[in-house]
């Protein structure tokens, strides 16, 4: 983010993406990841066809296809897998 | 009251719905009346929501899948091709995704997906559905006459545009709340603009087509909705269940259209025994209907001696209808 601005003074551009680091990163972190989790429920309720789980009437959910196509490999690799120790600690 | 008196008293009422069990005149009755109406002068459009329409048996003329196609003056028919509508619906998906992200070919997981999507019985009746829509927002007749499908039907597209709009409803909800995520990360890391969510309008676009249509199903000023009866026994019992579900619905039923009576004329004539026990059935079941329904019944159309197609029957039909005392 800092890399489009023009470097005032380098010291201070260092100081604030340490107080960044320090504070809101980890808040940051959680916003985007709640954000994913919430990708992946709404991908699910309207693609629920793609795992066999009809949800939302098809004739309208093909119109949101287009825009979760990068997504959904991802997804149903993430809804198809087993869980394991690892999810607890992430 | 009369059928025409309804017309003559509500102008206002442009959608106009004939309902009943499959076999019972409907489609004959919508283009009687459609015929009436632009003989009156009205821009009138009738068109089939029915997969197994009959319009065009009825004009004796092939507008299946053609558009709206001319009849006579100010009369126009239309008979939806719900598969020719899907095949187009999908190209266009597929067409979106290519151009979306610049790949020559759609992904097979995502093509396999939009074929058997398609194969889902609800596809063609919300096709239909949405045709109906478009038919609809273009908005440049005086009347709307739709030939409705069998009650069941019509009722699961009455219960469908409600589920829609509640799921509609909700998995908006999730796209504004994933909204707020997106703004608290940007505004964390000092960034000043979201992306527009393209889904949210998409959604949008979607829950407004949807209430268009049922909307209008259920509009008290602007719809009126006819049942088609006849004097049978299974069919009053039948159309009674129906008005009462129709009522949960919010439909409004501007009253009752009974069907093939067999006319007055054969009565005190030289008449074989099947007929008259034919006769008396139906007066009986007349005395039933008018005890229930009283002044809610529009008309008594009899029964003819040939089936109602091409032209000049309908014409006739239609004399018959609203121009007799």
């Amino acid at each position: 983010m800092s890399d489009k601005e023009p470097k005032k003074s380098g010291l201070f551009q260092i100081f604030k993406d340490i107080v960044y680091g320090m504070s809101s990163h980890e808040m940051t972190r959680h916003a985007v990841r709640s954000r994913a989790s919430m990708e992946h429920l709404f991908i699910l309720i309207t693609m629920g066809d793609l795992l066999g789980v009809p949800i939302l009437p098809p004739y309208y959910s093909l119109r949101l296809l287009p825009y979760v196509t990068p997504q959904i490999s991802t997804w149903k690799r993430r809804m198809l897998r087993e869980r394991d120790i690892t999810d607890t600690i992430g | 009251m009369s059928l025409r008196d309804v017309f003559e008293r509500h102008p206002e009422r442009r959608y106009i719905m004939f309902g009943g069990k499959g076999g019972l005149g409907k489609t004959t009755l919508s283009a009687t009346c459609a015929y009436w109406l632009a003989r009156q002068g009205k821009r009138v459009l009738l068109f089939s929501v029915d997969p197994q329409a009959s319009l065009s048996d009825i004009f004796q003329k092939d507008i299946f899948g053609k558009g709206a196609v001319p009849i006579v003056e100010n009369l126009w028919a239309q008979e939806i091709d719900a598969d020719k509508r899907i095949k187009e619906y999908q190209d266009e998906i597929r067409q979106k995704i290519l151009d979306m992200y610049g790949f020559d070919r759609v992904p097979e997981e995502i093509d396999n997906y939009i074929a058997s999507a398609s194969a889902e019985p609800a596809m063609e009746e919300s096709a239909i559905f949405d045709a109906v829509v478009d038919i609809i927002v273009k908005g440049d007749y005086d009347y709307y006459i739709y030939d409705l499908v069998p009650l069941g039907h019509a009722l699961y597209y009455l219960s469908m545009a409600k589920v829609y709009d509640e799921w509609i409803n909700k998995i908006t909800k999730l796209r504004q709340d994933m909204g707020q995520y997106d703004q608290v990360a940007a505004t964390l890391r000092r960034e000043a603009h979201v992306e527009e969510d393209k889904i949210l309008e998409e959604l949008r676009y979607i829950k407004g087509r949807i209430n268009t249509s049922s909307q209008i199903l259920t509009d008290k000023k602007r719809t009126a909705f006819f049942f088609v009866l006849v004097p049978e026994e299974m069919i009053i019992l039948d159309t009674q269940k129906a008005a009462e579900l129709f009522a949960r619905f919010d439909v409004p039923v501007s009253g009752y259209v009974v069907n093939r009576v067999l006319p007055q004329e054969l009565r005190g004539a030289n008449v074989p025994a099947f007929l008259r026990n034919r006769m008396q059935m139906q007066e009986k079941h007349l005395g039933a209907i008018r005890a229930n329904l009283g002044s809610q019944i529009l008309a008594y159309v009899p029964e003819m001696e040939r089936d109602v197609s091409g032209l000049p029957m309908v014409e006739r039909l239609a004399r018959q209808l609203f121009e007799s005392p």
